[in-house]
């Protein structure tokens, strides 16, 4: 049981950490609270369907790239024309993507119905470890997300355009003063992010359920969103910690407790508010006001 | 005596309420709400203004806590659900009548207001935003949990719960039913009203509008920010247990997302921060989607012989949202804020504005730095 849960955790805790990374990547450069963030995981799963088996039946990888690199174009025009005009209201920016969740919702309903679609896997067989049957999908799933969550890492810390989203996100007036187009980034950040949670819905729906349905966005919305409050908003570090140990709480809860999958989206929360009892900015939390 | 004291009473409230343009249209909009039920209804049509009733106190209840004192919450239906909870756990384990167990329930209600405010008041901003949204999530997984089934009834919830108006016959339940939540509708708005135009409710919109200013002026930031919770998570249990009565049933569903997103469409549709624009934004939601989109236009579409394709049904929310989506993008203040601007004189409004706050206007945002 011990091996289950250390194995299990693991490979989850880096499916999640790549998850809340977009969400903390979007607000960290434009201070934008993106709750339609599980709609791009959502429409990342449905996307490799229609690409892979429902309309052009494309090898996987293949479906993979066109899934994602759709998935971000869209979003970034949805990023120019619904959430830049009310860009610096909280409460705008929140109403905004919420509706934006909720029509991706419904247009998922409208076009393939109420029934889960089936999302496949990338790749088929598995390996036993350590008297553990695991699936070579979820190793491939934890592979990508650490090949991802280095990748990004030197993309924010050494490359121009990461200086620039660091720039950015210290003090955007100034920026633009350093000629820093900060809409241009802006869309771009929101691409990179909305990608990230393309990639890890195909990969958690596929090596997990293997379906994905209309109501799937909000358990990785509420996921992300405890990762990235734990961990503090606009931290990528703390995206990766909060990933690791949501994922660590939640498979010991999942594996341990009685009936324990359907108390399982129970735990991220709980972690969460009991952590920010104790540290209300979360353990590295950025963009700290200076008011208290 | 009697007639000069009448008089003078009649002449005070034409002074508050017919010179004023908006108080007008409220008290004519109460009005006709109150002689619709004389109009002989079609049962069906008296129900949709009830959940609409309904749907106007959680809304505005919301509208107190995030219009008025700027604590952002996507999780308002904690309150809902515990409304409908606990006044069905009280029914059920102690077989009390409903007179009875709404006032436990909104006693409940405000110390859950408490318990979830004090954790939540720590933090702001989006934090609290996701934090409060947490909430609900947590007790709809709870109240789902298999092994307490014997308690919380499991999937569907606590089913048989006692009507309001029971040895009536169906149609005068429903005009009972109608007319008992359009009650509760005007106390509720009118201690709102009365709460935002108290000191108090000046101190909330100081909040909203700068936090460390109000805080420099020795006001007590958590003593203020608990008491909206409180007020609102109050009014937001009212709703609960009403609804609770009305379908006789309390069920998962009334922790969902969709529970804490429907004030938010709602008061937008309206106008945030306003006290009336919950209620009419709850009513054009009502009526544009019970009434147009479910009657007429299955109608209208028979007229040209086409008939609606059943996927018609999820088109319904996606209208709802692209509506608010807009709203929120070109037109912030709301259909009845824009409507009362319209009517008062120019320049009166903008002296209101000064006076009043006017707080989702563009060039007031805050920048981010």
């Amino acid at each position: 049981m011990i091996e289950e849960i250390i194995i299990f955790s693991t490979i989850s805790g880096g499916v999640y950490a790549l998850l809340a990374l977009g969400f903390t990547l979007i607000y960290g450069v434009s201070g934008v609270v993106n709750l339609a963030h599980g709609s791009f995981y959502m429409l990342g799963a449905y996307m490799f369907y229609v690409f892979g088996t429902f309309l052009l039946k494309l090898p996987p990888v293949l479906a993979l790239i066109l899934a994602v690199v759709f998935v971000g174009i869209v979003s970034s025009i949805l990023y120019r024309v619904t959430i830049h005009p009310v860009l610096g209201d909280e409460v705008g920016v929140m109403v905004v993507t919420v509706c934006l969740a909720l029509i991706f919702q419904q247009l998922m309903l409208l076009v393939f119905g109420p029934p889960n679609v089936p999302v496949a896997s990338l790749v088929k067989g598995s390996v036993i470890i350590l008297d553990v049957t695991v699936t070579y999908a979820r190793i491939l799933a934890l592979a990508v997300s650490i090949l991802l969550f280095v990748s990004l890492w030197v993309f924010i810390s050494k490359s121009k355009v990461g200086k620039a989203m660091r720039a950015v996100s210290q003090d955007r007036e100034v920026a633009m003063l350093m000629g820093i187009n900060t809409e241009r980034l802006y869309m771009l950040a929101m691409a990179v992010s909305s990608m990230l949670a393309a990639i890890a819905g195909i990969f958690i729906a596929g090596s997990t359920t293997g379906v994905a349905g209309a109501w799937i966005w909000m358990h990785p919305l509420a996921l992300s969103f405890s990762i990235v409050i734990l961990g503090g908003l606009g931290s990528i570090k703390g995206s990766l910690i909060g990933g690791f140990i949501i994922g660590y709480a939640e498979q010991t809860v999942a594996i341990a407790a009685p009936e324990g999958g359907a108390i399982i989206s129970v735990v991220p929360f709980t972690v969460m508010v009991l952590v920010l009892l104790l540290r209300p900015k979360g353990l590295f939390g950025k963009r700290i006001e200076m008011e208290d | 005596m009697v007639k000069s004291y009448l008089r003078r009473a009649y002449s005070s409230f034409a002074a508050h309420v017919f010179d004023i343009p908006p108080r007008l249209m409220a008290f004519l909009f109460f009005l006709i709400l109150l002689i619709i039920p004389l109009a002989g209804l079609d049962p069906y049509y008296l129900s949709i203004m009830i959940y609409a009733n309904v749907l106007a106190i959680f809304a505005a209840s919301w509208d107190l806590l995030v219009g008025r004192t700027g604590q952002i919450s996507l999780g308002h239906a904690i309150f809902f659900g515990i409304g409908g909870y606990s006044t069905a756990l009280l029914f059920k384990f102690f077989g009390l009548p409903t007179w009875v167990t709404i006032p436990i329930a909104l006693l409940v209600g405000c110390s859950a207001a408490v318990l979830i405010g004090f954790p939540c008041l720590r933090v702001k901003g989006p934090y609290l935003a996701l934090v409060t949204m947490a909430f609900p999530i947590i007790l709809h997984s709870i109240v789902k949990w298999s092994p307490l089934n014997h308690i919380f009834g499991g999937e569907f919830g606590i089913r048989g719960l006692p009507a309001f108006f029971a040895f009536l016959p169906i149609r005068q339940q429903r005009i009972a039913e109608y007319y008992l939540t359009m009650i509760f509708l005007f106390v509720v708005s009118v201690i709102i009203y009365k709460v935002a135009n108290s000191k108090t409710g000046i101190v909330f919109v100081s909040i909203l509008d700068d936090e460390v200013a109000s805080k420099a002026c020795g006001i007590n930031l958590t003593k203020y920010k608990l008491m909206s919770f409180v007020i609102s998570g109050l009014f937001g249990t009212l709703a609960g247990c009403l609804q609770a009565h009305l379908l006789k049933v309390s069920n998962p569903p009334m922790f969902e997302l969709t529970w804490s997103f429907a004030p938010i469409i709602v008061t937008f549709l309206g106008g945030i921060g306003t006290i009336y624009g919950p209620l009419v934004g709850a009513y054009i939601y009502y009526i544009l989607d019970k009434y147009f989109l479910t009657i007429q236009l299955p109608k209208l579409c028979e007229y040209f012989g086409a008939a609606l394709p059943r996927e018609f049904e999820y088109a319904k929310l996606l209208i709802f949202t692209l509506i608010v989506l807009i709203l929120v993008i070109k037109w912030p203040r709301g259909i009845a804020r824009f409507t009362t601007d319209k009517l008062e004189d120019l320049e009166e409004a903008r002296d209101l504005d000064e006076r009043g706050p006017r707080i989702w206007k563009r060039y007031k945002r805050k920048e981010k730095k």
